[in-house]
């Protein structure tokens, strides 16, 4: 979208995506979820794009929010972990300790490439390992970085709004 | 057996204990002279409830014992009150002080000093004349301080707490014996009811002078601001059963002083007294809960929160002169219930918390709250008596504070109106630091509960605790059943306390405060149904575990590790601490507390970015010791240091001194012969 088109919306005062008919979105994720997903993000070494991208995701423009997904501030808060970047050395316990620490029943979000399998730091020496390798991932959202309509997507389809 | 007997067997068989103490082997010595302060105790509070019961004095004199003057005891229902709210604090802590005599009783001077302690507490409250009550008073102090240096080899804090006590103690002391001999100079006799007859054809003057005199020498006993500067230092220094003594009872008797001076001999005063009374009260509530609120040492916690409550204990018995004064008896009344309800309250509540401090500083080894935590699960009665205390002192009910702050709230908001202006708007005040204190309590209390009992333990040593000795236990054990009982019953002790009120204020008719087991005001408007609330409380709590396990539907939990960031590390010191819990409280009260903070970064010697170590020191130390006595110790220490160079040890210069004096005596005598 065009930045002419982004400013229209803005003044407009309405989404810049028009959301997609739910009934095109196929569920996967657990039936509680359904409605309200509050997650808890987790940077496990990513190179910030796809932060950017979840920034704008859950900003004014594409309002994730209005889908009934949030971010907060806690696992403890949280259904789900939404994990950015291939996952570093340093980041495996922290990692693995905020998907212990977030309440049944949950969901992993593995956002961008590096997440699925690790990207264009495959190889790296401090790269353990895609978020695959290390926790269980319910959804995996391709790109590099991903569309912030991509996320929104992936996070109607377990929301369902 | 009459009355007076059980008074006499009474003080004979504390004696007995004392000399059982010193006497008996090291293994037994402790347990006799317990189970011999349990028979004085019981003896005398047979008598108490004899006395309390009739409504007559026993009136006993012995000419023999005491040169001179003779002993004379009177044990008046307001004594007999005090008598057993001694003998409520001294069973449990001896029973305590059994498991606790390896950690510092079992010598033969602590062993002897805690019966005759016991013994002067319980007969101070029954001495009938001046002389009497001096000598007892001193036996008082002089067992007490014994008892504070027993650690006095091991420990310089000992020697230092000692000095403080004895010095704040006597000087005390000296004022109320000069009280005392104006009021006898004027009278026909030294006893309590001929100080009462010659102190109504007194001046005003004189009258006020001997109130603020009694008033400083009993307030230094009692731990009130400005004279509570030994309580922080002693309490924490003495062993627990003999601070639990100290605090409870002794501190008690300082307050019952005051309403003897105040009101059973001089009856009464002018509404400026008991506005003093009451801005002692207050200053001495809020300054002793905001220190309580800032300390980590769990037993300089609970000596501030003993200033905090003999505060508000001051604050009621202010309130009760005040409304004296302005005649309003009922309400005067109301205010001394309150006042006594309050210290038999105190005396039981802080009493098991300062009992288990010393549960837990014997099992634990250390009584900073820095250190501790962790202590429920490996000590679950103590913590589980300790968690009780503690609501209780908070005036949560169904515990006996609750009744306590209850006749003080409700003898404050009904004097509102009393036709004196300064009483007007001094009444507001006092409920105001009222509130404040309660709040600041609560916070004193959460910070030693939580930090010391829950969470992770910060230490080996808290982490090694175990349970302590039965004895110890039912210590504890005893006195939080005394809390429960009084919040649920409290129509059980109520009309023993008025008979006790009427003592000091003869004029008042029927309180009735007891209506079966509720409490109303007669008179006034106010009705408090303890039992139906703590019964109420009981099913609601019930109730709602109870639909809880009915209506959950959860999976089973799971059982995962604390939150902690995602860290690698997880250890104790993570946990809140005490100074951590204490800070907000200590940032808004900068002004007052004036903490000394002090942060050392040192930096390696390569790098600037680099830090080395990190030091932080952060301690909150009295600002009335610090700005009141220090400077006042600084003038005595350089006067004490001129005066050595009179001393420089030459023979010569002394014989010069003894012919200079004789001449300018003789001199002397010349000019006025």
């Amino acid at each position: 979208m065009s930045l002419r088109a982004t400013l229209q919306a803005l003044w407009r005062a309405r989404r810049v995506t028009e959301a997609l008919p739910i009934s095109e979105i196929s569920f996967s994720g657990p039936r509680e979820l359904v409605g309200s997903l509050q997650l808890r993000h987790v940077d496990a070494g990513s190179c910030n794009g796809c932060e950017l991208e979840i920034a704008s995701a859950f900003g004014p423009v594409y309002d994730a929010e209005c889908f009934g997904a949030r971010l907060v501030a806690s696992p403890r808060h949280a259904d789900g972990v939404l994990v950015t970047g291939p996952v570093t050395q340093n980041m495996v316990v922290p990692l693995v300790k905020t998907v212990e620490a977030t309440p049944n029943p949950r969901v992993v979000i593995a956002v961008g490439d590096c997440a699925r399998d690790c990207g264009v730091f495959r190889g790296g020496y401090g790269v353990v390992g895609a978020v695959g390798d290390v926790v269980p991932v319910d959804v995996s959202i391709p790109g590099c970085p991903p569309d912030p309509t991509a996320i929104i997507e992936a996070l109607r389809s377990i929301t369902r709004r | 057996m009459t009355a007076g007997a059980f008074i006499v067997a009474g003080a004979l068989a504390g004696l007995a204990a004392g000399v059982a103490g010193a006497g008996a082997p090291i293994r037994r010595r402790v347990t006799v002279a317990a189970v011999l302060v349990w028979v004085a105790c019981a003896l005398e509070a047979a008598a108490a409830i004899r006395v309390l019961s009739t409504g007559h004095p026993i009136v006993l004199h012995f000419a023999e014992l005491l040169p001179l003057t003779g002993v004379d005891l009177v044990l008046t229902p307001l004594g007999a009150f005090f008598v057993l709210l001694v003998a409520m604090v001294a069973v449990p802590a001896t029973l305590h002080g059994i498991g606790y005599a390896p950690h510092g009783l079992d010598s033969r001077m602590a062993a002897c000093a805690v019966p005759i302690f016991v013994t002067v507490l319980l007969l101070v409250p029954a001495a009938g004349s001046v002389a009497t009550f001096m000598v007892l008073w001193e036996l008082m102090a002089l067992a007490s301080l014994s008892l504070v240096l027993v650690d006095h080899g091991r420990r310089e804090a000992a020697r230092s707490a000692g000095t403080w006590y004895a010095v704040i103690t006597h000087v005390g002391a000296a004022l109320i014996l000069v009280a005392f001999l104006i009021l006898a100079a004027h009278s026909d006799g030294q006893s309590f009811a001929a100080l009462r007859l010659g102190a109504r054809h007194l001046a005003p003057d004189v009258r006020a002078l001997v109130f603020v005199l009694a008033l400083v020498g009993f307030g230094s006993k009692a731990g009130v601001v400005p004279f509570h500067v030994w309580l922080p230092k002693a309490h924490p220094e003495a062993p627990s059963p003999v601070s639990a003594l100290m605090s409870g009872a002794m501190v008690a008797l300082g307050v019952y002083g005051i309403v003897l001076v105040g009101d059973v001999v001089l009856g009464g005063g002018p509404v400026w007294w008991w506005l003093v009374v009451l801005a002692l009260g207050a200053a001495s509530a809020l300054f002793g809960s905001l220190h309580a609120a800032s300390s980590t040492d769990m037993k300089r916690l609970l000596a501030y929160s003993t200033t905090d409550n003999v505060g508000l204990a001051l604050l009621a018995l202010g309130a009760s002169g005040l409304f004296d004064a302005t005649r309003h008896p009922l309400l005067a009344a109301l205010g001394l219930v309150a006042a006594l309800v309050l210290l038999l309250n105190h005396a039981a509540f802080k009493g098991a918390l300062f009992l288990s401090a010393g549960s837990v500083q014997t099992a634990a080894g250390t009584r900073d709250l820095d250190q501790l935590g962790g202590l429920l699960r490996r000590m679950p009665q103590t913590g589980a008596f300790f968690l009780v205390a503690a609501a209780a002192i908070c005036a949560l009910p169904p515990l006996n504070g609750f009744i306590g702050e209850w006749l003080l709230f409700q003898s404050l908001l009904h004097g509102a109106d009393i036709g004196s202006t300064a009483g007007e708007i001094a009444i507001p005040l006092a409920v105001a630091a009222m509130a404040l204190t309660a709040g600041l309590t609560v916070v004193a209390f959460v910070k030693a509960a939580g930090i010391g009992f829950l969470g992770r333990p910060r230490s080996e040593g808290a982490d090694a605790a175990v349970e302590v000795p039965a004895t110890m236990r039912m210590g504890v054990g005893l006195l939080v059943g005394v809390c429960i009982v009084i919040g649920v019953v409290p129509t059980l002790i109520l009309p023993a306390v008025e008979r006790a009120v009427r003592t000091a204020l003869p004029g008042v008719g029927p309180l009735s405060l007891a209506h079966g087991v509720n409490l109303q005001l007669a008179g006034l408007r106010g009705v408090l149904e303890p039992a139906a609330l703590a019964a109420a409380m009981v099913i609601a709590v019930a109730g709602v575990m109870g639909l809880r396990r009915v209506l959950a539907r959860r999976p089973a939990p799971r059982v995962a590790e604390a939150w902690g960031c995602g860290r690698e590390l997880q250890t104790a010191r993570m946990q809140y601490t005490a100074t951590s819990f204490a800070e907000p409280v200590q940032r808004v009260f900068d002004d007052v507390l004036r903490p000394v903070q002090d942060l050392d970064v040192s930096h390696v010697a390569e790098s600037r970015y680099f830090v080395e170590s990190v030091t932080f020191r952060n301690a909150v130390d009295d600002g009335i010791e610090r700005g009141l006595y220090r400077p006042v110790i600084g003038v005595v220490r350089r006067w004490g240091r001129a005066a050595r160079q009179l001393q420089p040890g030459s023979v010569h210069r002394y014989l010069a001194y003894g012919l200079g004096a004789l001449v300018l005596v003789l001199v002397a005598l010349a000019v006025i012969g």
